[in-house]
């Protein structure tokens, strides 16, 4: 009978053995049957292995924790490497291994045209990605939680630059990693003044609130770059560059949500500083607003979806800036199953219909009956039906900022349950409804595809009614009531989706003259543009001041010197000059100013 | 044979070179296994000397000791202390990677390798020497090799300027490899004048009976004479390691050297630099190191962020690296002048992860330049394609050098920033974490500019991937980046209490501040 943490030990290490066969082993990773057997050995073990440390912890809750030293400095043990379970991390590693689990089983066929050694590639990346992501998971403490933080920013990078040969997903890679980079030396400098002030990297460290305040902003600048909040969200919408399995794993349901997981995680650090706390509130609530109105004009799918995860990952930082982890983290768990969900039933649009445009789509519940299903499912969870997942979640991050009498954020996160519906609506209507626009077969996807769709199905529908279960492995007490809060969102999800099936029942649908002008709005990209001037008339300006300097100044220095030096030498040459009468010249001069010196003397 | 370790780090590879001497220039493989054969016994035995090494003692261990020049006090003293086996060991693998990567040099190798090998040897003593004058000794016999090594094998202009800036360009031959070798000699060999100045300084004040650098360690030196004595050996030592504004032979010199004198000159040679401004003359003068260390410590950052903005704006790829270097010893200096056991941690790490980070992007630039034919950013592109190996080993050099965690780089960092955060002036820390931001950018713009898009170059679409020997030195070096960036306390394990020591030593004769 294994321990607990040799179970979490499991789930962590089984990917990363995956990771590094298929990237040291070349001949493995050439031959599909190995890249995909290896790497769905390593996803199926660290599942079963999660599961286990879930059965495990459930037995007693009692917290474990298996950690080795890993870094001295100064005779101390700096920092320690190893295992948390809890009841955070414990459930957690289930939602991550079993997203990733459908994600590489919906990969195989999503990507079979794929060349095999690329497809190698693929899969060491995914199961990095698992072991980057269980590690953070796993973290002790703060300091192995930006390591696995880091780690997944990296691999996130390189699935989002897959397909490396075609420039916009070179350039969207690059963009998510330096606009993540940017926000993560909040997260450094956060952690130099918390070792600076405890000592360690706990998070349950005692603080001045001062210090707490200034620890936990840094921290949450971190999360906003991670969980794509306003304004560092730019790089999410990008990211859907990436094949659409992998905007379904890391880019909705666990490596974005891993920002929402750190202020979960850190959450007794979070409860010193209530003002950081009060802004987590107001910014999530606005990011959900404000994401949620530039989801409603998105004309690609996958960026709909995008900006939904932005909207949703707003709520769930909303719902724990006004106090509850535990509302935030339900969220995170529900969402994560049913917008991997949705991705990869887009996923399976996209690969019948071969575009990502909602223009090109139209009429495909006839010919896709299952993935349509699935796919309205997911929607309706999204946006907070009542019985579904997604209900369940919400309703307690607004029955929690509702509480909290924070009226702004509270009327923010209404209208975006509205925007929610209405949005999915207007997808669903869009892509399912009405004739048929483009030509070909498209037709519902086969096994490889269509089992995980199913199997996430199940998560998206049931999850919500295990709640109390969930808040219970961490100690708290959750039930569902009823309440007016509640009532008055699903009433305003309903009406979300009957407005969009006023909107856009018929087709070609015209689009109402507010939405031609927040489409107007959105097209003219101000935050992108932003950042484009910084970085432009910023950044590369200075570079390049930074470079003249060094070459005509600095150096220029250094070689004026040598010039200096070769001149004075070739003026100093011409006293050579190979006459005779000249050096005796010289020599009788130097005779007399010695005899003349002497008889001064 | 253990008695005498330390000697055969040194002398195996000098060994080598003799041996060199006596095989005829056609037998071109032999030339090269030799010279292979005697990085890889530097190596082992470097390893043999780890695995020797009592750690947690932190002493100086494996002495030798010979009469050299017993009427001045010269002795040829050596011994390591844990920076001491850290350094042996990257000296080790950066030159048996630069061997391997240098393979398929065509044009007249066996002197090429000859110079090398004495150049290594001269590496080795530096680390090793307890003389100072030995010290002395074998750091000019590291440096000034540079001079041929360059200067014959190097390359010219690869990126030409444009601009009407182009006719001062052409007035110094800027780019040209004769200047870059002339640079680089001169400015160094102006940093060893006034190194032999502190020396000489030191020497006498001592008493002029010894060079033993334990011995010159326990006097006391007048405050003023370190005062003055101190920024000498600063900015000699300082000069190799790149400190601002002494680093501008850097970018020239190392993006006009073939691949393995890149590899070395900037994987280990600049750490010489760094190696002896903090042995030498902070540990020598503690109480010029501790009235100096403000202004090291701002220079350093300027370091940092100059060199980092610098390399953002470099068309040509070496010159990126370079400057990448030039940055990256910011982060040594800066540690230094923290003066607390995790910066100095820190430093000395980041001498041993900058080193082999460097080394292995050096190696890569060299095979890119190779069969490119360029350096020239705008004419690359999409080479991940044809190359997937040197993309995939690129990347792996690449994330270290912006401090990813997992990767040498990041430890290293972190340690600096946190000892700077703790120094008297933590807008450091803060400067320096910018600093690796700006890294982020420039790395990840060259890597997206070289290896991703599309392939702009149909010739470039038969370029091969690296081969044989090329492998085993990338994979050395890329390994390395990973094991100890997993893994730190292979390094930490040994620095710990030799710092711990050294600072120990030097804060209580500096006098608490």
């Amino acid at each position: 009978m294994m321990s607990t943490a040799s179970w979490a030990l499991m789930a962590l290490f089984a990917p990363a053995a995956a990771a590094l066969i298929l990237a040291v082993v070349a001949p493995l990773r050439r031959r599909l049957i190995f890249s995909v057997g290896i790497s769905l050995l390593g996803v199926i073990t660290s599942l079963a292995s999660a599961i286990m440390v879930v059965v495990g912890y459930a037995a007693n809750l009692v917290p474990v924790e298996l950690t080795v030293p890993w870094l001295t400095s100064a005779g101390r043990p700096f920092l320690d490497a190893g295992v948390h379970i809890d009841g955070i991390s414990a459930p957690m590693l289930v939602v991550v291994a079993f997203v990733a689990l459908c994600v590489q089983i919906f990969s195989i066929g999503y990507l079979d045209d794929e060349k095999a050694p690329s497809l190698g590639r693929y899969f060491a990346y995914q199961s990095l990605f698992l072991f980057s992501m269980q590690l953070l998971v796993l973290a002790p403490n703060l300091m192995q939680l930006f390591f696995g933080w880091e780690m997944v920013g990296a691999t996130s990078y390189l699935l989002i630059g897959y397909w490396y040969a075609k420039p916009s997903a070179a350039r969207a890679a690059v963009k998510a990693f330096w606009i993540t980079k940017l926000a993560d030396m909040g997260l450094l400098m956060g952690l130099i003044l918390l070792v600076q002030n405890t000592g360690g990297f706990s998070w349950t460290a005692h603080l001045e609130p001062g210090i707490a305040t200034a620890i936990t902003l840094l921290l949450f600048v971190a999360v906003m770059g991670k969980s794509a909040q306003f304004p560092l969200h730019i790089w999410l919408p990008d990211a859907m560059e990436g094949p659409t399995p992998v905007s379904a794993l890391l880019h909705a349901a666990t490596m974005v949500a891993a920002g929402v997981f750190l202020v979960v995680r850190a959450d007794p650090l979070f409860a010193q500083a209530p003002d950081t706390r009060m802004f987590m509130a107001y910014l999530g609530a606005g990011s959900a607003l404000f994401a949620g109105l530039l989801a409603l004009v998105q004309t690609d799918l996958k960026r709909v979806l995008a900006y939904s995860t932005c909207s949703q990952l707003g709520y769930m930082l909303a719902g724990i800036g006004a106090g509850s982890a535990t509302a935030g983290f339900f969220h995170l768990t529900t969402h994560a199953f049913f917008k991997a969900l949705l991705f990869l039933a887009a996923g399976a649009i996209i690969h019948a219909v071969g575009s990502n445009e909602l223009s090109r789509m139209g009429g495909l519940a006839k010919k896709m009956p299952m993935t349509a299903f699935v796919f309205i499912l997911g929607s309706l969870s999204l946006a907070g039906v009542p019985g579904l997942a997604g209900f369940f979640s919400k309703d307690l991050i607004l029955e929690t900022v509702v509480e909290q009498q924070l009226w702004l954020p509270a009327v923010a996160l209404m209208l975006t349950a509205f925007l929610t519906a209405l949005y999915m609506g207007r997808v669903i209507l869009l892509a399912f409804f009405g004739p048929r626009v483009s030509e070909g077969h498209p037709h519902d996807p086969h096994f490889a595809m269509a089992l995980p769709l199913l199997l996430l199905a199940i998560p998206s529908l049931a999850v919500g009614y295990f709640g109390h279960w969930i808040a219970g492995l961490s100690g708290n007490e959750y039930s569902f009531h009823i309440t007016t809060t509640g009532i008055v969102a699903s009433s305003l999800g309903l009406a979300g989706f009957g407005f969009s099936w006023v909107i856009w029942r018929k087709h070609p649908a015209e689009e109402p003259a507010p939405m031609r002008a927040l489409a107007a709005f959105a097209k003219r990209a101000w935050v992108d543009n932003a950042y484009r001037f910084i970085y432009r008339r910023g950044l590369l300006l200075v570079a390049s001041w930074a470079a003249w300097v060094d070459r005509y100044i600095v150096d220029a220095l250094i070689n004026a010197c040598g010039a200096l030096f070769i001149g004075g030498a070739g003026r100093a040459r011409r006293i050579q000059t190979g006459n005779v009468r000249d050096y005796l010249f010289a020599v009788s001069l130097g005779a007399l100013c010695l005899t003349a010196w002497g008889l001064w003397r | 044979m253990n008695d005498h370790l330390l000697s055969i780090v040194v002398a195996a590879p000098s060994l080598a070179a003799f041996l060199l001497f006596l095989i005829p220039n056609r037998l071109r493989l032999l030339v090269r296994l030799t010279t292979l054969a005697g990085a890889v016994v530097s190596l082992v035995a470097a390893i043999q000397i780890a695995s020797l090494y009592e750690r947690t003692a932190g002493t100086f261990q494996l002495a030798e000791r010979y009469p050299f020049v017993p009427q001045l006090g010269i002795d040829l003293s050596f011994a390591v202390d844990g920076w001491g086996v850290a350094l042996l060991l990257l000296t080790g693998l950066i030159t048996v990677a630069g061997v391997l990567a240098s393979w398929r040099l065509a044009h007249r190798e066996k002197e090429f390798f000859i110079i090398l090998l004495v150049l290594v040897s001269g590496v080795f003593g530096v680390f090793v020497a307890q003389d100072l004058f030995i010290f002395f000794l074998f750091y000019e016999i590291a440096v000034l090799p540079m001079y041929l090594l360059i200067g014959i094998w190097g390359s010219s202009h690869a990126v030409v300027e444009g601009g009407p800036l182009k006719y001062v360009w052409r007035y110094f031959d800027i780019g040209g490899r004769e200047y870059a070798a002339m640079k680089l000699t001169l400015m160094l060999l102006a940093g060893s004048a006034l190194i032999l100045v502190g020396i000489l300084a030191i020497y006498r004040a001592a008493g002029g009976t010894t060079f033993d650098l334990h011995a010159l360690a326990a006097m006391h030196y007048d405050r003023s004479l370190q005062l003055w004595a101190f920024p000498l050996l600063w900015i000699g030592f300082g000069s190799l390691a790149g400190v601002f504004p002494f680093h501008t032979w850097s970018p020239d010199g190392h993006a006009s050297a073939p691949t393995a004198v890149s590899m070395l000159h900037a994987g280990v040679l600049m750490k010489l630099g760094a190696f002896g401004v903090m042995r030498i003359g902070m540990m020598l003068l503690p109480e010029g190191a501790r009235v100096w260390a403000p202004i090291m410590g701002c220079v350093a950052v300027i370091n940092i962020v100059y060199g980092a903005f610098s390399a953002t704006h470099q068309k040509d790829l070496k010159y990126i690296v370079a400057y990448s270097s030039v940055s990256h010893m910011g982060v040594v200096m800066l540690g230094a002048a923290a003066l607390n056991v995790d910066a100095w941690n820190g430093a000395v790490f980041q001498m041993v992860a900058h080193g082999v980070m460097t080394g292995l992007l050096f190696a890569l630039v060299g095979l890119v330049y190779e069969r490119t034919h360029t350096r020239d950013l705008a004419k690359m592109g999409g080479l991940a394609r044809v190359m997937p190996g040197v993309a995939a080993f690129f990347t792996i050099a690449g994330l270290s050098s912006l401090g990813l965690p997992g990767t040498a780089g990041f430890v290293a960092e972190f340690l600096v920033f946190i000892g700077a955060w703790k120094s008297a002036n933590p807008w450091w820390a803060v400067a320096g974490v910018i600093g690796a931001f700006i890294t982020a950018v420039y790395v990840l713009a060259a890597v997206r500019r070289i290896f991703w898009g599309p392939i702009n170059d149909s010739h470039h679409l038969e370029l091969l991937d690296a081969n044989g020997t090329e492998w085993g030195a990338l994979w050395m070096l890329g390994a390395a980046i990973i094991v100890v960036g997993f893994w730190p306390r292979l390094v930490t394990d040994f620095l710990d209490p030799t710092t711990t020591a050294h600072l120990h030593a030097l804060l209580n004769a500096a006098g608490q501040p």
